[in-house]
């Protein structure tokens, strides 16, 4: 088989490079090794209720945003059904033991008034921190499309400050701190690793709107997978890339599992980026890029929980996840010292029904709550379906616990909850082929610097949240640019900018 | 603490081994880009490799930036030392 380019893994990451690709005229194969396209943003069902474990909402879909201008080139917005959660959707965040309640508007300007009257004391600091999330966003062309793309990505960034101190110099309030940091959740880093740079992209796209889409993750698949069919790409499951093939000096082809080799020019690789260099012969990096992507530090994983609950959240709630904290404590720990059951935990209903079901009849959530791969470690030479003794023990020990704690505290809007399935680092590392069972990719904190899209090998570029940014928006974007590397990047900016 | 000399020598050393380079041609007038063949993807492995190594925190960009042969890095690093030393 002979293509232009190779898109490894199918996740938003991969969907979204293809299908960019494939409109600007190339020949596109997309290799995924699960039976399934769509990566973490695919719906599993179980029971009959179908779950989202990567995508729940999502900002940056309001009109000329960027996901929004995303998806409209690719012809993917006009396939989907999107609900703009504002103006009075929130995320709610308590804290154990406390009464104080926060609801975290999707909105600048609500979310300055509820902290404002939940922190009377603390309004100049609010507004400075709002300001100063405002601010870094200005100067990031993805948020701002009307900034040319090239010197963002290739001029020399300014270390990023530490997220601490900045909140330090705003408020002494261990509960503002809390609710300020809370983005936290949607990128994975602990506080004392936490840039405010990082911060402030998660955070601004968070503040500026929520959206959801109607069906889930599972439609913006089934969106991507009949644009790209429609544009001409193939799309291969089962189909685990094993190696990059190099002639010369540049990318040659990629060799899948079963022995097929697919000739190609060039190569996105979406997934964690420390599979790189097993996949290319040593030579083609320096000793220093090497064991730059072997040793990455890793985002947070996830211990969740999935189930129904008794009555219908989203009638009984007005709130999309609701968010237990710690007592001035933190929305993630630093380590594993802190035993799960005090760690934070957040409950969300899974979106929607599997469409042959009536939603009455299953109302499905979903419980997360932060998990270091040290949590599992004890179990780590297992793989699904064959996992070590005690491990079983464990899992339905943590997944007893997390519904207990959500009982006790949601109750009165969940009633009893019933759960299916319970993952850990385990799984996700597993599933989303995800070392450590990182859910947001190599940690974007402060002390490591991400890879670049680009890599030295010409023809071979890095894509998915392990590049540019986490979440829905941060792959599709490591995606885009990608893409946009193929194919010569400000001219695909510009017209990516002048689409709608 | 080592002299500046023996600090020299030692990130001559490493760069040699991390980037692969022939420690022959790392002549102080040499040019990372032109003559050595490093590249702007090559900078930040060698801010990477420059704090792993040496225990030190490159945070001056315009001085990084300015960073044309390898006499320039050397002097680079020889003035981070010594500023971090005395912090």
């Amino acid at each position: 088989m002979k293509t232009d380019v190779v898109v490894i893994g199918s996740g938003i990451s991969g969907l979204t490079a293809a299908t960019l690709l494939a409109l600007a005229g190339k020949d596109v194969v997309i290799v995924e090794r699960r039976n399934l396209f769509g990566g973490s943003i695919r719906r599993f069902k179980r029971n009959g209720v179908g779950f989202d474990v990567g995508f729940h909402y999502t900002g940056c879909l309001g009109d000329g945003e960027i996901l929004d201008l995303l998806w409209k080139r690719c012809g993917v917005r006009d396939r989907v059904e999107v609900d703009p959660v504002f103006p009075d959707g929130y995320d709610q965040y308590e804290f154990f033991g406390g009464n104080t309640v926060v609801r975290g508007y999707f909105s600048y300007a609500r979310v300055g008034e509820e902290l404002k009257s939940c922190f009377p004391g603390e309004k100049a600091g609010i507004d400075s921190y709002l300001r100063e999330i405002r601010d870094v966003c200005s100067q990031v062309p993805f948020y701002n499309p009307d900034l040319p793309l090239a010197p963002f990505l290739r001029g020399y960034k300014s270390r990023p400050r530490p997220l601490a101190s900045f909140l330090d110099s705003v408020t002494t309030d261990p509960e503002l701190r809390s609710v300020l940091a809370a983005p936290a959740f949607l990128y994975g880093v602990p506080l004392n690793q936490c840039s405010l740079e990082t911060h402030a992209l998660v955070a601004h796209g968070y503040y500026s709107g929520a959206y959801t889409v109607k069906g889930g993750g599972q439609t913006v698949v089934d969106g991507f997978l009949a644009a790209l069919e429609k544009a001409g790409a193939k799309l291969l499951s089962s189909s685990k890339a094993v190696s990059i093939r190099v002639d010369g000096d540049r990318v040659a082809g990629v060799e899948i599992e079963d022995g097929k080799c697919i000739a190609c020019s060039d190569v996105i690789f979406s997934g964690h980026p420390s599979s790189v260099p097993g996949m290319v012969p040593d030579s083609v990096f320096r000793p220093a890029y090497r064991k730059r992507l072997l040793t990455l530090k890793n985002s947070l994983s996830m211990f969740a929980v999935f189930g129904t609950a008794e009555k219908d959240f989203r009638v009984q709630a007005n709130g999309l996840n609701y968010y237990l904290l710690p007592e001035g404590g933190e929305m993630l720990s630093a380590d594993d010292s802190t035993p799960p059951a005090l760690r934070s935990m957040m409950i969300a209903s899974t979106g929607g029904e599997w469409p042959e079901f009536k939603p009455s009849l299953r109302n499905g959530i979903i419980i997360l709550r932060p998990g270091f791969w040290e949590d599992v470690k004890a179990f780590a030479v297992s793989r699904p379906g064959n996992r070590a003794a005690g491990y079983e023990k464990f899992k339905a020990e943590v997944g007893a616990e997390m519904v207990e704690t959500a009982e006790k505290r949601w109750g009165h809007f969940t009633g009893r909850i019933e759960p299916f399935a319970v993952g850990t680092p385990l799984t996700f590392r597993d599933e989303l082929a995800a070392p450590g069972g990182c859910v947001y990719g190599a940690m974007h904190c402060l002390d490591q610097f991400t890879p670049d899209v680009r890599t030295r090998l010409p023809g071979l570029y890095l894509a998915g949240q392990s590049t540019l940014m986490t979440g829905v928006v941060g792959a599709s974007i490591g995606g885009m640019t990608a893409a946009g590397e193929i194919v010569g990047l400000e001219p695909f900016w510009e017209s990516l900018r002048s689409w709608c | 603490m080592i002299t500046d000399d023996e600090l020299c020598r030692k990130v001559i050393e490493v760069l040699a081994q991390e980037f692969e380079l022939d420690p022959e041609e790392m002549v102080p007038e040499a040019t990372l880009y032109d003559d050595l063949g490093l590249d702007s993807l090559d900078a930040v492995d060698m801010v990477v490799v420059l704090e792993k190594t040496f225990g030190m925190k490159v945070t001056d960009e315009a001085a990084l930036r300015s960073i044309r042969t390898v006499d320039d890095l050397m002097q680079f690093v020889i003035r981070l030392r010594a500023e971090q030393s005395r912090a």
